[in-house]
């Protein structure tokens, strides 16, 4: 496997409508990462996922994938390389039943119908809903339809896996699930959310994004200790990690 | 039809009844022949219709569906045809019947045969969707030969049907907590409010588009895979033309008729 | 609107049918040819849009009554009148096989009636020549009512003659017209309006959406003149050819019916064909009830038949 990373290099990106969405972002996500992305609605989170599939393409600047610069004449490469899994999966979900929908990436892909079904069968079982095959996708339930979502973006097997809120509109049950899922995978992520929690539990680093721009990129663990740099940026410190900090230094004020 | 029933109508069909081993192409072929064996008898015959209820009937039941539900859901067509038809008996009241001391009109006769192709008519769908289901149907179109752009076009309209519904359905919500019981929106609001569901379906569609581009969607969509037809499919499209046939062209009732009464 | 089967035979059926084919074959073409990269996503949803817009009704001023709309001018405002016809006749095939309105062997007549009078002929004959955006809302709402009106018009005049033509009512074409062109006058109107303040509502918050996919706008152009003169070509075409239908049949019609009537009093008296036949239709009654006897012994073996196969399904319900 060759080296698997996104870097953005003063990524500007601006609107037909003339608002700027993205102000000069520059990161990197190496092999294996696993990155949180946050900020507050309207920072630049979704617009910037955007970016990493070429769904939209950099104003100025650029994004590159592996060795790979996003452009119109490689998207094909970067699409089956960065898997975007998108925050509503009634849009990610188009297809009559759940084993259509995760067959629909590697038909487009042009793979023979053995490697296609083999495919649907373990991207499915990868995210245990392999029960679920011959259901409509619109019966299922929430947490059903975000497994499914990730699963229709495994099957096309990609190095890089970038999701946006995946744990929204999920109730606590269906949540764990979806983090267990996570955990099991390999993949190098960017994950965009505003679940803080999760964040701290999946990804050791953060990115945090204000106005479309980064303004703190580290530990995630000491960033969202970071009072400051979280009242600047309109979140609130997880109450997981305040009563664990408390209990290192019941000294500290609130 | 309110927007609730129409979700519990695309909710309870995809679960449905499979009870078939037919291929959904011979189904559909089968309900074409039917139609055409029904809609092609004459208005003055009501007597054979009667006997077209043999397929509706045995088909319901065959395919665990149960014929009461369809003919319970059948019944709406009845004040349409009526509507039509009732024309009929006020303009054509030559005598056509005479039973004992009573006269049947023409118009009345016409009338019942309009009625009867209609229950038959609608029927024969009901027994086709509830034995295959809509995905099942698409598919059949594809393999038979209809383009993809179409039959993805209707799986995509089936499947975002029941999302907009929901949108829909939660709009007017949010509208009847404020609405003071009013059922109908006058036009201004109806205009403001269609056009909000239209720009939310086009953001939907932006979306949607989105996440096909990411998964390498092309502009050329896959086709379905070729089935095999089996020696099934082609003795029930052989047996129930052979029926069809039957009670097309051989008036049973006159014959049953003759045979209870026969003529000196 | 939508004509249900016990309406046609099935030699009407079977032109309208290889008509409304035809017209879709053309459609999936140019949808293929397509330069606009969404559209089938688009066109999905907007299939979708218009079922739901359709199931939402508005009050019609001055009546007690509801009404919907069909949406043909209002789907080709948006996506173009090709994709417009192949989007209303997906939405037209899913209202007959899943909610069974509007019949399976009907389906060719409704896309004919419907879809493709508004999108094939009421908007790029009226509607699309008339606007070019950004337009005042007294404007669009004269091209959408104009629009609406000639297209249902139309659709009203097809049904009419589809119905009569097939042979099932013994109503005259003159007579029926009398009876739907005046209704589908004001249904056309309430569309219009209803279209008109759809279309002005985007045009106030996302304009670019309103460029169909033909691109460029003929309005104020000698080929937008000559498309609107065509239109209302069409349209005085529609009118006289009803007129004179009504005209013809009003006194034909009276005459038929008086001669119906006189008819039968002549065939009173002179009864003496009908009482021969009349053991022969006696037979044929009986014959009748003895098959509705049938049918009905028939469900109740065909349910005990079938028993296991109604449980098991049943039992996958759940």
């Amino acid at each position: 496997m060759s080296h698997h990373y996104i870097q953005f290099s003063d990524v500007h990106y601006r609107y037909p409508g003339g608002v700027e969405a993205l102000g000069g972002v520059t990161f990197r996500v190496t092999h294996g990462e696993k990155v949180a992305l946050l900020g507050q609605n309207g920072a630049g989170k979704s617009t910037l996922l955007l970016h990493t599939d070429g769904l939209l393409l950099p104003t100025s600047g650029e994004v590159n994938v592996g060795d790979v610069p996003v452009r119109k004449s490689t998207l094909k490469l970067i699409r089956q390389t960065v898997g975007l899994v998108f925050q509503n999966p009634d849009d990610q979900l188009f297809m009559p039943t759940v084993a259509d929908d995760v067959a629909f990436g590697p038909l487009n892909m042009g793979l023979p119908p053995g490697e296609v079904r083999r495919r649907v069968e373990t991207s499915l079982a990868a995210v245990g809903a392999s029960e679920l095959a011959d259901r409509p996708s619109f019966q299922l339930s929430g947490g059903q339809k975000r497994a499914v979502a990730i699963a229709t973006v495994i099957a096309m097997e990609p190095d890089i896996l970038v999701m946006d809120e995946p744990s929204a509109n999920l109730d606590t049950g269906a949540r764990r699930r979806l983090l267990d899922i996570l955990h099991g995978f390999s993949h190098t992520m960017l994950v965009a959310t505003h679940d803080l929690d999760l964040a701290l539990e999946l990804c050791p680093r953060a990115i945090v994004l204000d106005r479309g721009r980064v303004v703190a990129d580290g530990s995630t663990a000491a960033l969202l200790a970071n009072r400051q740099l979280m009242q600047s940026t309109g979140m609130d410190i997880p109450a997981s990690l305040l009563a664990y900090l408390r209990s290192l230094a019941p000294c500290i004020e609130g | 039809m309110s927007i609730q029933r129409a979700l519990i109508t695309l909710n309870s069909l995809e679960n449905g009844t499979r009870g078939l081993a037919v291929d959904s192409r011979f189904q559909l072929t089968v309900t074409m022949l039917y139609l055409v064996a029904v809609l092609s008898v004459p208005l003055a015959d009501p007597g054979m219709l009667v006997w077209m209820f043999v397929y509706p009937i045995v088909m319901a039941e065959a395919s665990g569906t149960g014929y009461g539900r369809v003919l319970l859901r059948s019944l709406w067509v009845l004040p349409l045809a009526a509507v039509i038809g009732i024309f009929n008996p006020i303009l054509d009241n030559s005598p056509a019947w005479h039973i004992g001391s009573v006269t049947v009109s023409a118009g009345w006769v016409t009338f019942i045969s309009i009625c009867l192709r209609g229950l038959l008519a609608v029927q024969a769908v009901l027994v086709l969707i509830y034995s295959t289901g809509f995905y099942a149907l698409c598919t059949a179109l594809q393999r038979m030969g209809l383009p993809a752009v179409l039959t993805t076009q209707l799986l995509m309209v089936y499947r975002y049907i029941s999302v907009l519904l929901q949108e829909s359905l939660s709009m007017s919500r949010a509208r009847a907590a404020r609405g003071f019981g009013r059922k109908n929106y006058p036009l201004q609001l109806w205009g403001v409010m269609v056009g909000q569901l239209l720009l939310r379906s086009v953001e939907r569609a932006r979306r949607v588009h989105n996440a096909m581009l990411a998964r390498g969607f092309s502009g050329v969509l896959p086709a379905a895979d070729p089935r095999p037809i089996r020696a099934t499919d082609l003795l029930y499209l052989a047996g129930w033309t052979a029926v069809f046939a039957l009670l097309r062209f051989v008036d049973i009732s006159e014959i049953l008729g003759n045979l209870i009464n026969p003529v000196s | 609107m939508h004509m249900a089967d016990a309406l046609v035979s099935p030699p009407v059926a079977a032109v309208a049918g290889v008509a409304a084919a035809s017209l879709l074959v053309i459609a999936t073409r140019k949808v293929a040819r397509s330069r606009r990269s969404d559209i089938i996503p688009m066109m999905g949803v907007m299939g979708a849009f218009v079922f739901a817009a359709q199931m939402i009704n508005f009050s019609i001023p001055g009546t007690g009554s509801s009404g919907h709309i069909i949406g043909g001018v209002l789907l080709a405002a948006f996506l173009g009148p090709w994709a417009a016809y192949l989007t209303l006749c997906s939405v037209l095939i899913v209202q007959c096989l899943v909610f069974a309105d509007g019949g399976l062997m009907a389906l060719g007549c409704n896309m004919i009636n419907m879809a493709a009078m508004s999108t094939l002929v009421g908007y790029p004959l009226i509607y699309r020549p008339l606007i070019k955006y950004p337009s005042s809302t007294g404007r669009i709402m004269c091209a959408s009512v104009l629009a609406c009106v000639l297209s249902l018009e139309a659709g009203a005049l097809l049904v009419s003659a589809e119905t009569v033509a097939s042979g099932i009512t013994a109503l005259p074409l003159g007579k029926f017209l009398m009876f739907m062109l005046p209704i589908h006058l004001a249904i056309g109107i309430c569309e219009g309006v209803a279209t008109g303040l759809v279309v002005a509502f985007v045009q106030r918050y996302n304009a670019p959406l309103l460029t169909d996919s033909a691109g460029t706008t003929a309005a104020g152009t000698s080929a937008g003149r000559r498309r609107v003169l065509w239109g209302f070509g069409i349209a005085a075409l529609v009118l006289a050819v009803a007129f004179t239908w009504i005209a013809s049949a009003n006194p034909d019609g009276l005459e038929w019916s008086i001669e119906k009537v006189a008819g039968v009093a002549e065939l009173a008296p002179a009864s003496v064909p009908a009482t021969a036949f009349m053991p022969d239709y006696e037979s044929h009654f009986a014959g009748i009830v003895g098959g509705v006897l049938v049918m009905i012994t028939l469900w109740a073996v065909t349910m005990l038949m079938f028993r296991h196969r109604r449980q098991t399904v049943s039992r996958r319900i759940k």
